[in-house]
């Protein structure tokens, strides 16, 4: 309690942070400030270093793994886990929460730090200071509810009040209203303003501009590990603060090419998909086709069914009320097995989830969906696989040194390359990829949009889901956007710019919202 | 050749901790008693090898794609139980009431198979069903008697699976051509390495042959000086020969290694996650056929404890091996090792006549700390 009794205007300060993973820099000298009762909203496009910089801070990458200094309240902190970083008052509300689903409201809050009497936990006491310090924030929750109960909303609220339980001086909300509905983020940002009233430094980390605008006191751009700017939001636009954020020219780092689209490859027809048989859809009203050498790209705001899309057109999620997909013609069967054979192949978003058996070898990895092909009377021939996998290794230029070394030991780029090189090996028509160069230097993200436009020049078709602008206007010769599930428009990626794209991510939303009450 | 996935081509004090261990042991019953090592014993250790060694390499099928089997014990039980009935009381050939109980196996576990594949119940519990179910039905098919693999003291195909021994010149030709394919498929190999731009070893692929030569000329050298090479010894590599081609050298093989080193990917690469293991457990059904032949062969006659605690033998001779309870990692040689020290730990202590509490307890010891090692070396990787 002694640093509430007098406590520093500067909650936090990081100085010239360094941070370098195998070799690439996230982080390239970010300073960054943030002051007692002050709402910060950190903005930058996905990659420009925003979770390295708060895993920093809560003590997820140690001190000594990263250069530079932190203070927190005009002291020097030297995170080494997140404990001390959780002891020094700063809490982070993840995007992915940390809650037991199978324990209740209460319980969850005092998770760790149970009150107790004699050594037992004393239940009255803590489900009626949980209710209270629910009540003083009209939540409408239950101290005694199980949290797995909760809709998503409700547990992003249960995961502050966590937060607010344990005295937290600093406050790290990453992204909390991807998931909330348009009343429950009202909710969430009454709080962080009552939070502020208290003194709570809040750091406010958002793709939605237009809650960094109503809520924070200062914005601070992060760009390619920089921290480009910083602004006062009073004295700024949103169109300033994004100029910002994408910063590159888009020109140069985007190959761009002429080679006029083919024949219509994929179709897909008034989808209408939910989670299952009786659950309300999740993607609806969907329509759209790619021709062969076409790049389709796909935008929209977290959570806007980007990556169900394609999961869906895969054939790996989703049950699909109405609707068809097609492949030249003829309708695309529902598996991810059925899906390679006709053609259709899917590069993940999650690869260390849905694209590698990391514990395995490069060779392994890259022929895994196109294995059967390479036995000869049930008996793989080996020679055929070291050579496709070879040639996948060079087209891709998979920096390892030699096939049957473990992918768990190369590099994020690498690795990104494998998973694509094993969708190529499959030798598909169509090509899907979701967020195809999230997590990976600039480096080789160019050298996977110039392996798309060679693809594409070959009379390939691809659909790209990614949630960086620059990237689908650079790379898509259609942009579709989704917001809430539904389609918010298709655009010529010539003649559109990113404030237009934006709005086609958002203003829907509201939209789709007013569809959903009346 | 990647079964062993990312580990292999490397040689670490891992791959020859099971080697030290094996001498260790062996040594140390040697020295108690030098008829550890005669003739006759290594005959017999051969033989009582044979079935947990089997049977632990179709374990390694269930465990690497990431399942587990607790009914393989009973279930060969019932298997050895049901060919003898058929052959003592109701007077079936030999090879005809193998075959039948073989098909009827391998249909058992296509269907406990599919149980745990469609309706997503986890395998222990669905074979811990089993090995209960299988008890009882073994006990109720030999009607709680003994009932002997043969009629009157004859011999006949099932009697000769543990008792036949292959003629001296037999033994000695196989050893010479299995050592001779041995060498041809080395170089093979080493040529293929060197093709593909992988850095090869010929000194190491040279040594590993040498050795497994060595090994295989004295067993058959000492095995000939009781009765020949034992035919149940022979089942033994043939089934290790196959196993380790299905998991290193077919699609199916791949397929059990991605699905338990990452199910969901393997699902995202198209990989037949059910078709896969559901065809684990039918060969699991054709091991456990064999091993209970071998297993009841070898005791004469079927019992009601026939194959008891015989799933943990086999799983300890995987993890012993360094197969990952929690799959995609395991290999075959790992495997034979594993039986290798179990059945020598058994037979040694059987020789000297421990009682048959403190070999419980050595075996359960030896598992322990052989995992312990195991997690401790790998951890440090």
């Amino acid at each position: 309690m002694s640093h509430s009794a007098m406590r520093p205007e500067i909650a936090l300060r990081a100085r010239g942070l360094v941070k370098r993973f195998a070799g690439v820099a996230a982080l390239r000298g970010v300073d960054f400030e943030l002051a007692a009762g002050e709402v910060h909203a950190l903005c930058g496009e996905n990659g420009a270093g925003k979770s390295t910089l708060i895993k920093i801070l809560a003590g997820v990458i140690p001190h000594g793994a990263y250069e530079g200094e932190v203070h927190v309240a005009g002291e020097p902190a030297r995170f080494r886990s997140v404990r001390e970083s959780e002891a020094r008052g700063i809490a982070v509300i993840h995007q992915e929460l940390a809650l037991v689903d199978e324990m209740t409201v209460a319980e969850n809050i005092f998770l760790g730090h149970e009150p107790t009497r004699y050594g037992f936990i004393d239940h009255q006491r803590m489900y009626g200071a949980a209710q209270r310090l629910l009540d003083r924030f009209d939540l409408d929750i239950a101290a005694d509810r199980q949290v797995g109960d909760l809709g998503i909303g409700q547990k992003q609220l249960v995961e502050i009040a966590k937060a607010i339980e344990r005295d937290s001086t600093v406050l790290i909300l990453d992204e909390p209203s991807a998931a909330l509905t348009g009343g429950e983020v009202e909710v969430l940002l009454q709080i962080v303003r009552e939070l502020r009233q208290r003194g709570v430094a809040c750091l406010y980390i958002s793709h939605k501009l237009d809650e960094v605008f109503a809520i924070a006191d200062r914005i601070t751009v992060l760009r390619d590990g920089d921290s480009v700017g910083r602004f006062d939001t009073q004295a700024t636009q949103p169109d300033v603060v994004v100029r910002h954020m994408v910063g590159r020219e888009i020109a140069e780092l985007y190959p761009r090419r002429d080679v006029s689209p083919g024949e219509v490859l994929l179709e897909v027809e008034d989808l209408c998909v939910a989670d299952s048989d009786d659950g309300p859809p999740r993607l609806a009203d969907i329509r759209f086709s790619v021709r062969a050498g076409e790049v389709l790209g796909i935008g929209g705001l977290m959570g806007a069914g980007r990556s169900e899309l394609l999961h869906h057109v895969f054939g790996a999620w989703g049950r699909r009320r109405q609707g068809s997909v097609r492949i030249a013609g003829r309708p695309l069967a529902a598996s991810p097995r059925a899906c390679l054979r006709q053609g259709v192949a899917l590069v993940c978003e999650d690869r260390k989830r849905h694209g590698l058996v990391l514990g395995q070898t490069l060779a392994f990895n890259l022929s895994l969906s196109s294995i059967a092909g390479l036995a000869r009377r049930g008996w793989i021939d080996s020679d055929r696989e070291m050579h496709g996998g070879g040639g996948a290794r060079d087209t891709l230029r998979i920096v390892a040194p030699h096939l049957q070394c473990a992918v768990e030991t190369l590099s994020g780029g690498n690795q990104q390359k494998v998973v694509l090189g094993k969708a190529l090996m499959s030798e598909p028509r169509v090509l899907l990829l979701d967020e195809p160069t999230r997590g990976i230097d600039v480096g080789a993200k160019q050298e996977i949009y110039r392996l798309i436009r060679e693809l594409t020049s070959g009379g390939l078709a691809v659909v790209m889901v990614s949630s960086e602008l620059p990237e689908l206007m650079g790379m898509s010769d259609r942009i579709l956007m989704l917001a809430g599930g539904r389609q918010s428009g298709i655009f010529a990626s010539g003649d559109v710019s990113a404030e237009t794209l934006l709005a086609a991510a958002m203003a829907t939303t509201a939209g789709c919202e007013q569809g959903r009450t009346a | 050749m990647s079964a062993g996935g990312a580990e292999n081509g490397r040689v670490g004090l891992r791959d020859f901790s099971m080697l030290i261990a094996l001498i260790l042991i062996a040594l140390v019953f040697w020295l108690r008693d030098p008829a550890f090592l005669s003739a006759r014993n290594l005959s017999q250790l051969a033989i009582e090898l044979s079935a947990t060694a089997v049977l632990g390499l179709g374990m390694l099928l269930i465990i690497v794609p990431g399942h587990i089997d607790l009914s393989v014990g009973s279930g060969l039980g019932l298997a050895g139980g049901i060919a003898a009935v058929l052959v003592f009381e109701h007077g079936w050939a030999a090879p005809a009431a193998l075959a039948a109980t073989t098909l009827a196996s391998i249909s058992l576990y296509a269907a406990m198979g599919t149980i745990i594949v469609r309706e997503r119940i986890p395998a222990f519990i669905i074979t811990l069903g089993g090995l209960l179910v299988f008890k009882g039905a073994h006990w109720l098919v030999i009607e709680n008697k003994t009932v002997p693999v043969v009629r009157g003291g004859e011999s006949n195909l099932y009697s000769l699976l543990t008792t036949y021994h292959l003629p001296p010149t037999v033994g000695l030709t196989l050893a010479a051509v299995l050592i001779v394919a041995m060498g041809i498929a080395a170089t093979r190999a080493e040529r293929r390495r060197r093709r593909q731009g992988i850095a090869a070893d010929p000194e190491a692929a040279f040594l590993r042959w040498f050795l497994s030569a060595q090994v295989i000329l004295l067993f058959v050298l000492s095995t000939n000086q009781y009765k020949g090479v034992p035919l149940s010894a022979l089942i033994l590599a043939a089934t290790a020969f196959a196993v380790h081609v299905v998991t290193t050298h077919t699609p199916f093989g791949r397929y059990l290694y991605a699905i338990g080193g990452n199910e969901e990917a393997a699902v995202m690469s198209g990989v037949p996650t059910a078709t896969t293991v559901v065809g684990a457990f039918a060969v699991m059904g054709l091991i456990v056929a064999i091993a209970g032949f071998l297993q009841t062969a070898f005791a004469g006659a079927s019992t009601t404890t026939t194959g008891q605690l015989m799933e943990l033998d086999a799983i300890a001779a995987c993890v012993i091996g360094g197969t990952s309870l929690k799959g995609g990692r395991g290999t075959v040689v790992g495997v034979l090792f594993g039986a290798l020290i179990m059945a020598t730990l058994l037979n040694g202590m059987t020789l000297l006549a421990f009682s048959p509490e403190v070999k419980l307890i050595a075996r359960g010891s030896v598992l322990a700390s052989a995992v312990w090692l195991d997690v401790r070396l790998s951890r440090g990787r």
